[in-house]
């Protein structure tokens, strides 16, 4: 894996290249470290949580970067929507004009980071949350802060020029977050410390937007 | 102002933009939101005893960090220079949280915690564009700092803690600088800055003294 910026470290590795596919369930079966494989099935239905400890490894970078695409592939479909339905106005419209080529280049970096690893993008579907300003502002809001706390859960699973390249990337989406909060008159870090969330909760919670066809 | 913090301001947005700052107030956000509920358990887990001496060196870095940061916001709150409902805000709302931050890294560390320093903040807490700018800088600075550190800590649960402070930190810059009208994601990437880089940029500022100071531009208040 390369990365694309210049941090102490770029180990280069190879893993066993990844199935591809386009379906959206394939998209979403991340496989949990040493734990097989994770359907969004699974996810909803089982009720605990599974701890995600694991040792960071460059197979397991590869699975924890995709997961990072999905995210970041959903927000610049979300904010390219947006804009292309043309109803955002003011500084709604300046945000979404800035934060998607923000995410476009947190895509290019991952994608560039996994090169043939990386999995195909599942097709979108955002309904009235693009063409709706309140809608739009309340999803942005959601999706960067969810972006955040799964960058957060990740960190420790990363190897060293792993983390790095994520760590330049989810400050950046913090700054989004913080950014849509103050243009919607919320706490721009509602708790002291940003909340990890598990790939587990996360990707239940995509599930629940319905925005993933 | 002094002119070394313009070493801070990393795309010369702040250099661009002039003291004026939102006349809309924005009085609603976060009232209660921070309150004290949000005590940090989240280094509990890792007493400093069994933490490695890198990882102490980092926190305690974290920490002087953080204090420069509390003790400034905090003074700023208590000098009631500050006229703007934005600047009172601000100083209100970050000062709550990263005193958090303190308290939950000075639990951390325990007896290995560096004393806090004492601090000259040069006017910067009593005058509304100094403020915002001075805040900016530290807040765009501590995501810097944290970033720079996140790679070489070695305990899981402490690397855990220090991202998930590291993205508050963003978000204070990101408010900040909106707040002062100024962009709040100014590129794709956050770039981190290594620790030599970081004490090299607050040793500049001169804002760390070696007495503690009373000095200030107001007249003192007395109240007898």
């Amino acid at each position: 894996m390369r990365w694309a910026g210049s941090g102490p470290a770029r180990k280069g590795f190879t893993v066993a290249t990844e199935h591809s596919t386009a379906s959206r369930s394939g998209f979403l079966r991340l496989g949990l470290a040493g734990a097989g494989t994770l359907s969004l099935g699974a996810v909803l239905a089982s009720g605990a949580p599974r701890a995600e400890a694991a040792s960071p490894s460059p197979a397991l970078d590869v699975q924890v970067l995709n997961y990072a695409l999905l995210l970041e592939e959903l927000q610049v479909a979300f904010y390219a929507a947006a804009l292309d339905r043309g109803k955002l106005r003011g500084e709604l419209r300046d945000f979404a004009r800035v934060v998607v080529e923000h995410e476009r280049e947190h895509v290019g970096l991952l994608r560039g980071a996994l090169g043939a690893k990386a999995r195909k993008v599942p097709r979108f579907s955002f309904g009235a949350a693009v063409s709706n300003p309140r809608r739009f502002a309340a999803t942005a809001l959601e999706l960067e802060d969810l972006g955040v706390a799964a960058y957060n859960g990740q960190a420790a699973n990363l190897t060293r020029g792993a983390l790095i390249a994520a760590a330049r990337i989810v400050s950046v989406d913090a700054r989004h977050a913080a950014w849509i909060r103050a243009i919607e008159n919320r706490p721009p870090s509602p708790q002291a410390t940003d909340p990890a969330k598990t790939r587990r909760k996360v990707l239940a919670e995509v599930d629940r937007t319905g925005f993933v066809r | 102002m002094d002119t070394h913090l313009e070493q801070f301001d990393r795309d010369g947005a702040l250099r661009e933009t002039e003291a004026a700052l939102p006349a809309e107030t924005r009085r609603d956000l976060l009232l209660g939101a921070l309150a004290g509920g949000t005590a940090l358990a989240l280094f509990a887990s890792e007493p400093a005893s069994s933490a490695t001496k890198g990882d102490v060196a980092i926190l305690n870095y974290a920490l002087v960090l953080e204090y420069l940061q509390s003790s400034f916001y905090t003074e700023a709150e208590r000098r009631k220079a500050l006229r703007t409902a934005t600047a009172k805000q601000t100083a209100r709302v970050l000062g709550s949280v990263e005193r958090a931050h303190v308290a939950a890294l000075e639990q951390a560390l325990g007896s290995a915690a560096v004393k806090r320093p004492f601090f000259d903040f040069r006017g910067t807490t009593e005058n509304e564009d100094a403020f915002i700018r001075t805040g900016v800088a530290f807040e765009d600075l501590g995501a810097a700092a944290y970033k720079g550190q996140a790679y070489r800590i070695q305990s899981k649960a402490l690397l855990q803690a220090a991202i998930s402070i590291h993205s508050v930190e963003a978000r204070h810059a990101a408010w900040i600088r909106y707040l002062a009208g100024t962009t709040p994601a100014s590129s794709a990437f956050d770039e981190p800055k290594t620790m030599a880089q970081v004490n090299r940029l607050v040793a500049s500022t001169g804002f760390i003294v070696r007495r503690p100071t009373t000095r200030s531009r107001r007249r003192p208040r007395f109240t007898g």
